[in-house]
């Protein structure tokens, strides 16, 4: 790597902003390489390979922030970064009500790495694209497919975090990701049906364990008879969400609404806030006694699971909703006091050196039961079994939400029959998470991360893992996609 | 094209040092083709809560991507370093990419040298303005909120980019653009009220125009608001509600995705989809619009019609589907207007005034596609959902989720205002009319 080293250069600008007499400082120097590898139409659309490198400092003046970044790497710009940060932070402290503080945390000296056993990106290009054009001719062969997608994506980390508190903490993290999806026409209708891989902390041999070219038949297939399925009835159905589907579902209905920063007000003007707001903490049903929602930073190859977030502090484990009861946030050091927590749970995170990190949601999963698929399925007279992810929206407090998906079963007398197409539920998220009756156990769970979860003025993308068995929803209320003239 | 620069530090890519990391690259260049692309930005946001600061960055930020070519197996990288070394090191990854790459049959070689619109779309004041401006404006808006006990939530925003592009066919563009944003959410106990500007020039804000927007909208949705029953209602949409579904509107209209069958408009191209009073164009030369000279790819930007008297004329092509349709030029849609003939005034009251019932929305918030097919969307109403009465605002109701196409709803206008600037937070910038419209489809109400 080229430039000046990069303890040398962090150590100039926490000297700067040690000098200035502020209460705390930390800077991430990080560089990112992200692959990406786009088939469209059984072609190749692209290949590109992004390097991103820049320094980030954050300074804490008088209990109010101040934040800058750059993505010249010298030891003449850091100085004058640093500097800028401070006279920033200064300037928010003139208009300081409630000044941060944040909360305690030990000083850490660490090296995190992902393990993995395939370098992604040692891996030719010629195989990747040999693998993405080969899917796109398999889904081709089915009658009625007339466009297809198949891409990789792989992203190292390598970063740097050091704070005037004496932490020294190093990062060289890995993520990939593989997907493919084919759309058929029908009388003038189309319809996509689709294959994830999804993102994961792994090294290439997650693509490699999974038989992606076994896949594809089924899937185009599927997207031909999507396309030719009956319209849904609307009406009230029982709902039996798969793994995929449901960690759509935990993130916008219960991720960001657990995110202490939207129930204090931080993203009221754009995220939004929260209905669970602090007085709930502790007493409020959230969900029907077979719903525990638990945050766990810790589990390896989840996204979240970084070992430290950018606060410097390290990944925890906890609950947000125990038997139904709402009972944890995701904090930060900012925010944790606020609620009277004495220590952050590690889930202040930044997309990059450009960026000021802000509470992000943990990997939150849905914790398993004792079901099985097929006994959830059994217990239903006339449902909907729902896979992957499909259109979505939810009200800016989080209460209002509504959901498609990405391929619909007609569940009748326990048994699941033939696909549906146009399927949509809406709901109150607490009504809808109080009628589930049943989780699928642990055999049966799969996690599902996600690097493009939008928050935060700049924009960000947080990135997090939401795991999750089947599970079954009473009377969820169901209509048709398409607008009624 | 070439501009002075105006900012002392950092220093920014200017005009001569483009010209020179670019024939650094096409010199050394071993490829067919050599595509390069500059993005150097620097600019800052100062973000409030709670009527304090909770964020305030200054951020630089340089993107530099050569895409090379070799036949038409084609292969791009990016760095963030502008030194000699690691241009060229970017040079020799985008051709070791590209040599491996398999050929693109869609692939053609970068365009050749055009003429591009001279526009002003770097002003000095935003260039200037730093830290302290942000700041300033952010206090503003701030102490007006405070004055009336209401709580603020927002962002004060600007930034200057040095842009750029260059290719071995002989190719190259400069510009330096600025831009300058500010949003505000003023709280009122559960009630919101919201504005939004954003303009070339951060003189043109209007802060406290605008914070009085807010002010006002959160005052009047103060009072425990009404719950109505989800339906069909005559709606009047402010501009930002209405640049919410056009802006979907807009995103659909891929030539490719017409001519593989794939797109809400098959069969719509030279139809009338919208009310036959309404024209869409793009004006890059409007001076409240964020118009550029050239896109991303080099194209030359101009002004286009895209739907006329209501009939859908234009599409989006990539340059492969417009080269296989003989559409020459390529027309772009990043500086929208949409107008209407015999608009009723120009404001939302002009509108009001004359309506006897209906639902006033501010702003939708998360929409999404529900039907590709006929492009149906979903939303909330969010920041001030008023019940109009015999002409007046009578009172705030708990917000609605809308379940409805624009293909459908821009076929249902009683009447519209003329074009004003809109912006939101899931949409760029476009000129549009509010409007009042019959049977919107609302199809659930939420808790607040």
């Amino acid at each position: 790597m080229n430039g000046p080293p990069w303890v040398e250069m962090a150590e100039a600008a926490l000297a700067r902003v040690r000098q200035s007499g502020a209460d705390y400082g930390d800077v991430r120097i990080l560089d990112t390489i992200t692959q990406s590898v786009r088939g469209e139409d059984r072609r190749i659309a692209g290949i590109r390979e992004g390097n991103s490198r820049g320094i980030g400092v954050r300074v804490l003046y008088k209990g109010a922030w101040g934040f800058a970044a750059t993505s010249v790497l010298s030891l003449e710009e850091v100085p004058k970064i640093a500097d800028l940060a401070v006279e920033i932070a200064k300037g928010s402290a003139s208009l300081a009500i409630e000044k941060v503080r944040p909360a305690a945390e030990p000083v850490h000296r660490d090296r995190i790495a992902t393990a993995y056993r395939i370098d992604p990106f040692a891996v030719p290009l010629e195989e990747k694209t040999r693998l993405l054009l080969g899917l796109m001719e398999v889904l081709h062969r089915q009658t009625g497919i007339v466009r297809s997608s198949a891409n990789l994506w792989t992203q190292r980390d390598r970063k740097l975090f050091v704070s005037t508190e004496g932490s020294h903490l190093e990062f060289d993290l890995l993520a990939l990701q593989g997907e493919f999806s084919a759309t058929a026409v029908q009388d003038g209708r189309f319809a996509t049906r689709s294959f994830n891989s999804p993102h994961l902390r792994l090294g290439y041999e997650f693509i490699n364990d999974v038989d992606w070219l076994a896949e594809a038949p089924r899937v185009a297939a599927e997207a031909v008879e999507k396309v030719r399925a009956p319209v849904v009835e609307a009406g009230r159905y029982d709902l039996v969400l798969d793994p995929e589907h449901l960690s759509l579902t935990i993130h916008e209905s219960c991720g960001h609404p657990s995110e202490l920063d939207r129930a204090l007000g931080y993203e009221a003007n754009y995220a939004g806030t929260s209905f669970l707001t602090p007085d709930l903490l502790g007493t409020f049903a959230y969900g029907s006694a077979h719903v525990n929602l638990i945050a766990d930073n810790t589990e390896s190859e989840t996204l979240a699971a970084t070992g430290y977030d950018d606060d410097g502090v390290a990944c925890q484990k906890w609950d947000i909703v125990r038997d139904g009861k709402f009972v944890g946030y995701c904090t930060n050091r900012e925010v944790a006091p606020k609620v009277n927590e004495v220590r952050s749970r590690g889930s202040n995170r930044a997309d990059g050196w450009a960026s000021m990190p802000i509470v992000r949601i943990a990997n939150i999963g849905l914790a398993p039961g004792s079901s099985t698929l097929d006994d959830l399925l059994a217990d239903v007279k006339r449902g909907i079994y729902i896979e992957g992810h499909g259109s979505y929206s939810i009200d800016q407090r989080r209460y209002n939400f509504q959901f498609g998906g990405d391929a619909f079963w007609l569940i009748r007398n326990g048994k699941r029959t033939h696909m549906l197409r146009d399927v949509i539920y809406h709901g109150i998220t607490p009504e809808f998470w109080n009628s589930c009756e049943g989780v699928a156990d642990r055999s049966h769970r799969r996690r599902f991360g996600f690097i493009t979860c939008g928050k935060g003025q700049p924009g960000q993308s947080g990135w997090m893992t939401h795991a999750a068995s089947h599970a079954l929803f009473r009377g969820v209320d169901v209509i048709r996609g398409q607008a009624q003239p | 094209m070439k501009s002075p620069e105006s900012k002392a530090w950092p220093k920014m890519t200017g005009w001569d040092e483009f010209h020179f990391l670019s024939d650094l690259v096409l010199e050394h260049s071993t490829a067919d083709d050599t595509f390069i692309a500059l993005f150097d930005q620097h600019g800052g946001t100062t973000r409030f809560a709670n009527n304090q600061i909770v964020q305030n960055v200054d951020t630089r930020r340089v993107s530099y991507a050569v895409t090379a070519a070799f036949g038409r197996r084609r292969g791009t990288a990016t760095t963030t370093d502008l030194t000699a070394g690691s241009v060229q090191e970017t040079l020799q990854r985008a051709e070791r990419i590209a040599r491996v790459s398999p050929e693109d049959p869609e692939y053609l070689p970068p365009i050749g040298p055009k003429q591009y619109l001279s526009l002003p779309t770097a002003r000095p004041e935003t260039a200037a303005a730093g830290p302290t401006r942000r700041l300033d404006y952010a206090r503003e808006a701030i102490s007006q909120c405070k004055m009336e006990n209401l709580n603020s939530a927002g962002t004060v925003s600007s930034a200057f980019a040095a842009v750029g592009v260059a290719a071995s066919s002989g190719l190259f563009a400069y510009e330096q653009r600025t831009d300058a944003r500010f949003s505000l959410t003023v709280q009122a106990g559960e009630a919101t009220g919201w504005a939004a500007a954003a303009h070339r020039s951060i003189d043109h804000l209007k802060i406290q125009e605008r914070t009085l927007t807010g002010i006002e909208k959160a005052k009047r949705g103060a009072d425990e608001p009404e719950e109505l029953e989800a339906g069909r209602y005559t709606v009047i949409l402010e501009p930002a509600a209405v640049a919410g579904l056009l802006t979907w509107l807009m995103w659909m209209l891929d030539a490719k995705s017409l001519y593989k069958g794939t797109s809400p408009f098959v069969g719509k191209l030279g139809e009338r989809i919208l009310d036959r009073r309404l024209t869409l164009r793009n004006q890059p030369e409007h001076a409240d619009l964020l118009g550029t000279g050239f896109t991303g790819e080099g194209l030359p930007v101009f002004d286009s019609v895209w739907i006329d008297d209501g009939v859908l004329k234009q599409l989006m092509y990539d340059r492969f589907t417009a080269r296989q349709h003989k559409i020459e030029p390529i027309a772009t849609l990043e500086s929208p207007c949409l107008s209407g003939e015999r608009p009723a005034g120009g404001r939302v009251s002009d509108l009001i005034r004359t309506t006897q019932r209906a639902i006033l929305v501010t702003n939708f918030w998360y929409i999404r596609t529900v039907n590709p097919i006929d492009l149906t969307l979903t939303g909330m109403t969010r920041d001030g959902t008023f019940l109009i009465e015999n002409g007046e605002i009578v009172a705030a109701v708990k917000n609605f989720r809308f379940h409805d196409s624009p293909l459908r709803v821009f076929n249902q206008i009683d009447a519209f205002t003329t074009p004003a600037e809109a912006v939101t937070s899931e949409t760029g910038k476009v000129l549009v009319p509010a409007m009042r419209i019959r049977d919107f489809n609302f199809s659930s109400v939420t808790k607040f």
